[in-house]
C-alpha cells in the first residue's frame, strides 16, 4: 500500500503527526511519502522512522521542497500523538536554552591582557547574536565582569534587557569582597548553578 | 525591543594597535571600547574600537597625534 502525505507549510510538529496518521492507515507493510518544506521536519521524520524500526530515505526536491520515503514493515504502527521525535524551532527563534559558564575575566591563557581584551570582545559579541543565551552564569574570577568598575557593564545590562537571565555566584562576590559591588543581574548558588547547567540544552565557555 | 544603531568603527593592521587604542583613549578619556571586528567588516579575527558616530574627527585627530595605525574608519548598523 502506498500513502502520500502533503505537509508543506505545516508547522513543526504537523508533519510527523500526519505521516504517523498516514503509517497507521496503512494497517501493514507498505510506502508512506511525505512531502516537506524545510530541513527541520526531514531531521524529524528520519528520526521518527529510525526510532520505529522503518526504512526512510529522503531527497531534497527543489529550494524549499524535500521528500521523505519511509518504508513500512511488519513493526507496528507508531502512536499517533507527538512521541519525542519532533525538535521544533523555538516560535520567533530569539530565545534557546544556552547558558553560557564564564569562570574567568579572561578568555584562555597565555596574556591576562589579550585574555581581558577576548572576555570584552566575547560579551559583546553575545549581545549582537540573533539568537540570545537564556542565562548567562558567572563564577570564580568571572563575578569581576558583573561588578562595579567591569568594562562589560553596558553589554551585559543589554543583555538582561533581552531577557537573558545573568547570575553571579554569591560565595565568589564574597571570596573577592565584591558583595555590595554587584552591578548588574541577581546572586545565585551552587544548587541554582548545578541545575542550570545541569538543564541546558547547549553549554557554552568562552 | 532590539534595535540597531550606527556606531563609528575603527580597525587597526594588528591586535597591538587596536589595544593601544585602548590605552590612548583611556589615557585622554576619548569615548569608545573594543569590539571584534564585526563580520560585515571582516571575515578574520582581530579588534575594532566602536565609538559614537560624531566623535570620528576627535578620535582619528588622536590617533594621528599619538601615532597611532589605523586601517579604516566607517560607520555600522550594530544592536544596542
Amino acid at each position: 500500500m502506498y500513502k502520500q502525505v502533503n505537509a508543506m507549510g505545516d508547522p513543526c510538529p504537523i508533519p510527523v503527526v500526519k505521516t504517523k496518521n498516514a503509517i497507521k492507515e496503512l494497517n501493514g507493510p507498505g510506502t508512506v511519502e511525505t512531502l516537506v518544506d524545510n530541513e527541520v521536519a526531514v531531521q524529524n521524520l528520519t528520526r521518527m522512522a529510525n526510532n520505529n524500526g522503518y526504512g526512510v530515505k529522503s531527497e531534497k526536491l527543489g529550494e524549499s521542497s524535500f521528500r521523505v520515503v519511509i518504508e513500512v514493515g511488519d513493526a507496528p504502527a507508531p502512536e499517533t500523538a507527538p512521541g519525542g521525535e519532533e525538535t521544533c524551532p523555538v516560535p520567533g527563534g530569539s530565545r534557546n536554552d544556552t547558558v553560557v559558564a564564564v569562570s574567568s575575566p579572561c578568555m584562555g591563557t597565555g596574556s591576562d591582557e589579550l585574555g581581558a581584551a577576548l572576555m570584552k570582545s566575547f560579551l559583546f559579541a553575545l549581545t549582537q547574536q540573533d539568537t540570545l543565551p537564556k542565562t548567562v552564569l558567572f563564577y570564580n574570577g568571572g563575578a569581576k565582569l558583573t561588578t562595579e568598575g567591569s568594562a562589560s557593564l553596558d553589554d551585559l545590562k543589554s543583555l538582561e534587557a533581552q531577557g537573558v537571565e545573568i547570575l553571579t555566584c554569591g560565595t565568589c562576590l564574597n571570596y573577592y569582597g565584591l558583595s555590595d559591588k554587584l552591578a548588574v543581574g541577581g546572586v545565585t548558588n551552587m544548587y541554582d548553578i548545578v541545575e542550570k547547567l545541569s538543564a541546558a540544552g547547549r553549554v557554552v565557555r568562552p | 525591543m532590539r534595535e540597531k544603531k550606527p556606531a563609528l568603527i575603527v580597525t587597526f593592521p594588528t591586535t597591538t594597535d587596536a589595544m593601544g587604542m585602548e590605552r590612548m583613549c583611556a589615557e585622554n578619556q576619548l569615548p569608545g571600547r573594543l569590539i571584534p571586528v564585526p563580520r560585515e567588516i571582516s571575515a578574520g579575527c582581530g579588534l575594532a574600537w566602536k565609538a559614537p558616530v560624531d566623535a570620528q574627527a576627535h578620535l582619528t585627530d588622536a590617533m594621528s597625534q599619538a601615532g597611532l595605525h589605523w586601517q579604516e574608519v566607517r560607520v555600522l548598523e550594530l544592536w544596542v
